[in-house]
C-alpha cells in the first residue's frame, strides 16, 4: 500500500471533518475522493499534504509515518482549486519555484522547465503571466508545478471546478491520460460523480467525514453497499413504499427504495411491451429536454419517478397514461442495501 | 464601452448641477485657502519668505519634523508588518478585539492622546519618579514627540494592507510551502508582491498623518524652539506671535510636502491599478 489512513479524526470546532477514517491506495493508481461537499474530502486531502494536522490515527506514505513530516518533506505535488499560481511570476518562474527552492542546477531548471512545457502544450506560453492565460491553460501550468519537483504523490483539489463545462470534458481525459503515462500515485477531490467515474481508477466515498464505500467506478455503480451511496450514485429517486409494486421481494421492515432512470422502461399505451402484465399505470406530469434525451416524469403508486425517453421515440404528452415497468431498485434496510430484481424477469430466465 | 461612455456624460439640469455645487465646494473648501497660504507667505515679496524659510528655527522644525517622521514610520512599518501578518495568516483568540483596537488612534482625538501619555509619563505619574532617577526624559521632550507620532499613525499601514491580503487567501503561500519554500521565500516571493501598493500607499498615509500631526505633539512637546517644535508647532507659534508672513511662509514647506507626498499617492494609485 503506497498512501495509507488509519482511524483518522479531526474536528474543527463543531465540526466533525473526519470520523474514523481509514483507508489505503495502491502505488500507481489515480483515485478520486468523492463526496458531496461538506463531507470531509478536501480535509483528507489537506491532512495528506500536510496542511492539516489530525487530531489523532496515523498517515503513511510509502511505509512510513507522516504525521510529523513537515508538508514541505513529504514529496508530495499538490493541486489548488483555484490553482494557487504565483500571480506575479511568469510561467516558467511558476513551474521553476519547486525546482529553485531545492537549489537544482539552473542548466537542470531550464531543462525541465522546457520539457515540462512541452509535455503540457504550452510551449512559446512561458513568458506570459497567468492572468494572460485561459482556464485550462491555467489547469496545465497548475499541474507541470505540482510535478516539477518529481513527487511521488500527486494531490488535486477539485481539479476541474473553475473550468466551464466545454473544456472541462477534454481536460478530463487529458490529465487521466498525463497521469497515467508519468505513473504518478494520484488522488482527486470531486463532488461530480461522472467526473470520478471518468477519470479515477478507483473511487473512495465520504459522506459526513466518513468513508461509505471504496471500490472500482463500476462496483461503485452497480453495487452499491450503504444507502448513502446508493443514493448518491446516479440520478436517484426515491419511492416511498416500493411494496406498492408488484413483482419484487419484501424486505421486512424496508419500503423506502431506490430506482434510476436506467433501471425504468416507459412505454405510451398500444406501444410493444414485452412485461405489461406486471407494468405500473402512471401519469406523465412532466418533460424536460436533456440535449441527448428526454427526462419524464411520471407519477406512479403516489411517487413521482423519473424514465428517459428517446428523441426518436413517439412524444409522450403531460396529463397522458403510460406503462411503467422497473427493472431493479435498490432497498435500503438499516446500513444496508439490496439489489433486488423484477421477479418476472426471473420467470422468464426460468422458462428459457 | 460605447453606451457605458454616453450613459456617464452628464444629462439634464441635474448633472451639471451637481458638478457645479462640487466644484464651488472644493473652490472655497481647498483651492481658496492654498492659494491664500500662498499670498500670504509672498505678501512682503520673495526676501522675507526666504528668510522665514531659512530662518534657523524653522531649519531645526524641518529637521525635527522629518526625523519624528521617519522614527514613526519605520516602527509603524515594522509593526504594521507583524500585525498584518498575525491577523491575515493565523487564526487566534482574541483576533477581532486585536483588529478593533488597532483603529483606536484614528477613532481617539489626538489631544486625547497627548493627555493620555502626559498622564502616563508626565510627573503625576507613578511612573514618574523611576523615570526621573534614570533620567529618562519623556514628557516636553523629542521622545514624547516620537511617541505621540507613532499613535495617530499606527494604524495606517496596517489597514491599507489587510483588506488586500484577506481576499488573497492563504493557496499560494500554501503551495509554496509545500514546495519547501521558507519563510522569507513565502514573504518575498509571494506575499509581498501581493501587497505591494497598498504596502507603499500605507507609508504615503503613515508619512502625511506624521507630517501635519499637531494635537497630540502639541500637548506633550513643550514648545521649546529649536528643540521640541515641530513644523506645525511651529507654525502656531509664529501666528501666535503675528508674525503671519512667516507663519504662512512655514505652511508653504509643510503645503509643498503634501502636494509632494499626493503626486507620489497618485502614481502609486495608477500603478496600482496598471
Amino acid at each position: 500500500m503506497y498512501v495509507e489512513l488509519r482511524d483518522i479524526n479531526k474536528t474543527f470546532g463543531n465540526y466533525k471533518a473526519s470520523d474514523h477514517v481509514s483507508f489505503s491506495i495502491e502505488k500507481g493508481k489515480l483515485v478520486g475522493l468523492l463526496g458531496p461537499s461538506g463531507s470531509g474530502k478536501t480535509t483528507i486531502l489537506r491532512m495528506i499534504a500536510g496542511l492539516e494536522t489530525p487530531d489523532s490515527g496515523d498517515i503513511l506514505i510509502d511505509g512510513k509515518r507522516v504525521n510529523d513530516i513537515p508538508a514541505s518533506r513529504r514529496g508530495i505535488g499538490f493541486m489548488f482549486q483555484n490553482y494557487a499560481l504565483f500571480r506575479y511570476m511568469t510561467v516558467e518562474e511558476n513551474i521553476a519555484f519547486g525546482l529553485r527552492v531545492q537549489k537544482k542546477d539552473r542548466r537542470y531548471i531550464k531543462k525541465q522547465v522546457s520539457d515540462l512545457l512541452e509535455l503540457v502544450g504550452l510551449e512559446g506560453l512561458g513568458r506570459r503571466y497567468p492572468s494572460q492565460l485561459s482556464g485550462g491553460q491555467r489547469q496545465r501550468v497548475a499541474f507541470a508545478r505540482a510535478i516539477a519537483p518529481n513527487p511521488q504523490l500527486l494531490l488535486l483539489d477539485e481539479p476541474f471546478a473553475a473550468i466551464d463545462a466545454k473544456v472541462r470534458q477534454e481536460l478530463r481525459l487529458w490529465l487521466k491520460s498525463m497521469i497515467q503515462k508519468l505513473g504518478i500515485t494520484s488522488i482527486f477531490v470531486t463532488h461530480d460523480q461522472d467526473e470520478a467515474i471518468e477519470v479515477a481508477d478507483d473511487i473512495i466515498i465520504t459522506s459526513s467525514g466518513r468513508i461509505e464505500q471504496v471500490g472500482t467506478p463500476l462496483e461503485i455503480y452497480q453495487s452499491p453497499r450503504t444507502p448513502f451511496t446508493a443514493a448518491f450514485i446516479g440520478q436517484p429517486t426515491i419511492i416511498t413504499n416500493y411494496t406498492d409494486f408488484h413483482n419484487f421481494e419484501r424486505i421486512a421492515g424496508a419500503t423506502e427504495a431506490i430506482v434510476r432512470p436506467e433501471f425504468i422502461k416507459m412505454t405510451k399505451k398500444g406501444e410493444l411491451m414485452e412485461y405489461r402484465a406486471s407494468a405500473e399505470e402512471g401519469v406523465v406530469e412532466g418533460k424536460l429536454f436533456r440535449g441527448t434525451h428526454m427526462d419524464i416524469r411520471v407519477r406512479v403508486n403516489g411517487d413521482l419517478l423519473t424514465a428517459r425517453r428517446g428523441l426518436e421515440d413517439d412524444d409522450v404528452s403531460i396529463g397522458e397514461k403510460v406503462d411503467i415497468f422497473i427493472y431493479r431498485l435498490f432497498v435500503a434496510a438499516g446500513d444496508k442495501v439490496y439489489l433486488l430484481k423484477n421477479e418476472s424477469l426471473r420467470e422468464e430466465e426460468f422458462v428459457i | 464601452m460605447e453606451n457605458e461612455t454616453e450613459l456617464r456624460k452628464p444629462k439634464g439640469a441635474g448633472g451639471y448641477v451637481l458638478i457645479a455645487v462640487s466644484a464651488i465646494f472644493f473652490f472655497v473648501f481647498l483651492i481658496l485657502p492654498l492659494v491664500t497660504v500662498f499670498q500670504n507667505a509672498f505678501s512682503d515679496g520673495m526676501l522675507p519668505y526666504f528668510k522665514a524659510v531659512m530662518d534657523v528655527y524653522t531649519r531645526k522644525a524641518t529637521l525635527l519634523t522629518l526625523e519624528v517622521t521617519a522614527i514613526a514610520l519605520c516602527v509603524n512599518t515594522v509593526f504594521g508588518l507583524f500585525a498584518v501578518w498575525a491577523v491575515t495568516k493565523f487564526q487566534f483568540q482574541g483576533k477581532r478585539i486585536l483588529t478593533t483596537l488597532i483603529d483606536l488612534p484614528v477613532s481617539v482625538s489626538p489631544v486625547i492622546a497627548g493627555l493620555m501619555y502626559i498622564l502616563l509619563y508626565g510627573r503625576t505619574s507613578p511612573l514618574y519618579p523611576w523615570l526621573k532617577s534614570h533620567s529618562i526624559h519623556i514628557v516636553f521632550a523629542v521622545p514624547a514627540i516620537v511617541i505621540a507620532t507613532i499613535f495617530v499613525t499606527f494604524p495606517y499601514v496596517f489597514r491599507e494592507i489587510v483588506p488586500v491580503l484577506e481576499t488573497e487567501g492563504t493557496d499560494e503561500e500554501e503551495a509554496a510551502a509545500i514546495m519547501g519554500a521558507n519563510w522569507w521565500t513565502i514573504f518575498s516571493r509571494v506575499t509581498f508582491p501581493h501587497m505591494k501598493w497598498a504596502f507603499f500607499y500605507g507609508i504615503v498615509l503613515c508619512t502625511a498623518r506624521a507630517m501635519g500631526e499637531f494635537g497630540a505633539v502639541s500637548i506633550l512637546s513643550g514648545h521649546l524652539r529649536g528643540l521640541t517644535n515641530t513644523l506645525p508647532l511651529h507654525v502656531e507659534i509664529l501666528f501666535n506671535e503675528f508674525n503671519s508672513q512667516a507663519a504662512f511662509a512655514v505652511s508653504s514647506i509643510l503645503v509643498i510636502i503634501a502636494i509632494g507626498i499626493l503626486i507620489v499617492r497618485s502614481l502609486l494609485e495608477a500603478r496600482a491599478k496598471g
